[in-house]
């Protein structure tokens, strides 16, 4: 199994590559591949096994400048690969572009492992470019080697060894249609060195036969609704007096924000997002519920809890949003379900009408077919009652406190942008009061490590953001702990003069391990509290270049702050020091069911609802 | 339940790899694994025997589709308890 028989497929059709038929080193290879993708920026740390690539990077740009005298493809240098990772990866998220990183053998690959499994849990499309050690010394133990395809294969959507340094073209090219087509995802390759160095020529066409892969994705792509299938869909539909959207990241993913807005209005459909689906529907629209699940607003889990038909959108019913599966929706008497991923079909809940295709042609292919009826359901009822949630059950926190809290920081920025900022975060309590107080008018907005949850991510990915939108206004909103993670980065805001603004949200800790140490384990904060912790988060931003960097600790000046903070023209770094008994809610527990959300002390919940959280078995508790 | 997988392959550096990771990683044991040549030099045939119930099946099988060198996926399944005279079921 091991015999690298692929051959890559030679070159046809009529599009001739202007440098077909050049001879080429392998590392110069990659770049022209890389450039033929529409490369804007690279990031990336170097190092012995990819030196020839960042050689060939650096000819590149030096034979290529742009008019206006700037390199074509920027190699953006992060202070540890996995900024490089996250850097690429908040590049991907915020232009739906695969983003590239380029790292060395052995510790720079191992480096990467987090962002790209980050990016795969999230449905990112990456290219990672790893040097190797020369195929003649692979598992040899040699200096800085590290069994990539292997620990890569187990986290990514695919991995590359490449072993032929005549498939080296063509493994690239594919690499990319990988990454970004299907269910998007990273792709790493493997490039040992002796490769990068091998004499080749260029064909600037090739791509690997990948026969399953494609077959499969045809299917899926060419798949479109028929007839029959909007017909049962409608018939489900007139038969419901309560349905709900639940749109999740595929949303996003698919560019099917458009069409999933005429979708809505055409029936009249109100719509709730998942975490990662912020942003796939305005949320300042009129029938928007914002975002569900363990910590969605309280009135889009109650209309999750009401709705008796369920249109679940490139969304996969993951544990924070259907924590008991079976207690998910429980009046649901019909779910609906499109994905690109069969595998996501009826996964978690069975589906009783499903679709496996491309998001935006189902969701168009509906509203055609539904208008051309006339068909509008009477949903007076139910718009009233979501109506109602949403004016009974509204966001809110504690106003009157003298301490700052989180929530009043993030409207005060949300008042300036009005849902146009591009947002990052790290994890943890502040991630969650930012995907909650913020308003997303459009996708590719808010950028959130959903899946893996990483700390860390906010920084470098904000900074991959800025490279795909410089003219956008790109926030973190960080926490004390995350920041930490990646703090190396701050250098790399002002190595590139990049006007971001960064705000660390401190609550002297690990906020959100300390609410779940509050709620399930007796208020033992093992290693949680950071109040003996020395860091000067000023001193360090003003260390490295931060022209404007202040700590924010008198409410009265919350305002004025926020203001002359945003107004900087440059990178700036804003420290807040909140209320740190300040909690996230509503909150539906690890195991709980929606029925068991609690809101806390500032937002109305219904019924005979616990206030406190209830204990669940800890076998069941994640 | 016992099911019989069979997966045809691309004989690429790594994908025997990936899928018998593909099984551990999402905590599926495989009972038994035969991998053959096939008249092309670049497939490979594997044959996977593994137990669980349709859910699981359905769910790995396609998770398998999903990995890149896999052309072909096929299962065979023995319907009913292991001992109960047999009844042979196919999927696409
Ligand atoms: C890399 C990583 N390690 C550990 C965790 C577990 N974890 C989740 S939230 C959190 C605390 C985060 O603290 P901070 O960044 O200050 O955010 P806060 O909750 O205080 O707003 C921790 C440790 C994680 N998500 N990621
Ligand atoms: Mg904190």
């Amino acid at each position: 199994m091991t015999t690298p028989t692929q051959t890559a497929l030679a070159a046809t059709g009529t599009d001739h590559h202007p440098l077909a038929g050049q001879p080429m080193t392998g590392a110069e290879v990659v770049v022209q591949v890389l450039a033929d993708e529409g490369c804007g920026v690279l990031f990336g740390y170097s190092g012995g096994a990819i030196l020839p690539v960042y050689d060939a990077v650096f000819r590149y740009n030096a034979g290529h400048p742009q008019a206006d005298g700037r390199e074509p493809m920027p190699l953006v240098v992060p202070a540890n690969e996995q900024g490089a990772g996250f850097m690429a990866a908040g590049y991907a998220r915020a232009s739906g572009r695969v983003g590239v990183a380029i790292v060395t053998s052995g510790p720079g690959a191992t480096n990467m492992v987090t962002p790209i499994r980050d990016a795969m849990a999230d449905s990112i499309p990456l290219v990672a470019i790893c040097g190797q050690v020369p195929t003649s010394s692979l598992g040899s133990d040699a200096f800085q080697e590290a069994p990539v395809s292997n620990i890569m294969g187990a986290c990514a959507k695919h991995v590359f060894l490449v072993t032929e340094a005549e498939t080296l073209e063509a493994t690239l090219r594919t690499a990319f249609e990988i990454a970004r087509s299907g269910r998007p995802g990273p792709v790493v390759v493997d490039v040992p060195k002796n490769v990068q160095n091998a004499a080749l020529r260029f064909d600037g066409a090739s791509r690997l036969p990948i026969p399953g892969y494609r077959a499969r994705l045809r299917a899926a792509e060419n798949a479109r609704l028929d007839d029959e299938a909007c017909a049962r869909f409608f018939a489900a539909l007139a038969q419901a007096k309560r349905p709900l959207v639940y749109a999740g990241g595929g949303v996003v993913a698919a560019g099917a924000a458009p069409a999933l807005r005429a979708f809505a209005e055409a029936f009249g459909l109100p719509v709730t997002t998942t975490l990662m689906g912020l942003g796939g529907f305005d949320t300042t629209h009129p029938q928007a519920l914002h975002m569900l699940g363990m910590h969605g607003t309280a009135y889009a889990n109650y209309a999750v809890e009401d709705c008796d038909f369920l249109l679940a959108l490139g969304a996969r019913f993951d544990d924070r949003v259907a924590g008991v599966p079976d207690k998910f929706a429980p009046g649901a008497t019909f779910i609906a379900q499109v994905d690109i991923d069969p595998a996501e079909v009826g996964k978690v809940k069975p589906a009783d009408w499903h679709h496996v295709g491309p998001l935006a042609a189902a969701l168009e292919r509906l509203t055609r077919y539904g208008q051309a009826r006339g068909i509008r359901p009477p949903l007076d009822d139910w718009h009233a009652h979501v109506a109602a949630l949403k004016r009974d059950h509204a966001m809110d926190y504690d106003r009157e406190s003298p301490l700052i809290q989180p929530q009043a920081v993030i409207e005060a920025i949300n008042r300036r942008t009005r849902g146009r900022a591009v947002v990052s975060t790290g994890v943890g309590q502040h991630q969650m009061w930012a995907a909650q107080y913020f308003d997303f008018r459009e996708p590719r907005q808010w950028l959130t490590s959903g899946s893996m949850g990483t700390m860390g991510f906010g920084l470098p990915a904000a900074i991959g953001a800025q490279f795909a939108r410089p003219d956008a206004l790109v926030l973190d909103i960080d926490g004390d702990a995350s920041i930490r993670m990646n703090l190396g980065e701050l250098e790399t805001v002002t190595t590139y003069g990049l006007p971001l603004k960064v705000v660390v949200l401190n609550n002297v800790g690990d906020g959100m391990v300390r609410q779940w140490q509050k709620l399930y384990f007796g208020h033992r904060f093992a290693a949680s509290d950071k109040s003996l912790h020395r860091k000067d988060f000023i001193k360090a931003a003003e260390a490295d270049g931060f022209a404007w960097a202040r700590r924010l600790e008198d409410k009265a000046a919350l305002e004025a702050t926020i203001e002359d903070f945003l107004a900087f023209d440059g990178p700036a770094f804003l420290e807040v020091m909140i209320d740190p008994d300040a909690g996230v809610y509503p909150m539906v527990g690890p195991g709980a069911t929606y029925a068991q959300m609690i809101t806390g002390e500032f937002i109305a919940s219904r019924g005979a609802v616990p206030v406190e959280a209830v204990e669940v078995p800890s076998t069941s508790m994640f | 339940m016992k099911h019989t997988l069979s997966i045809l392959l691309q004989n690429e550096s790594g994908a025997l790899a990936r899928v018998a990771g593909l099984f551990a990683a999402r905590h599926c044991n495989i009972d038994a694994l035969t991998v053959a040549a096939t008249h092309d030099p670049s497939v490979s045939q594997l044959t996977l025997v593994l137990h669980g119930s349709a859910a699981v099946l359905e769910q790995i099988v396609r998770q398998t589709r999903k990995l890149v060198d896999v052309i072909d996926v096929n299962t065979l399944s023995l319907v009913g308890d292991d001992n109960a005279p047999l009844a042979l079921a196919t999927q696409p």
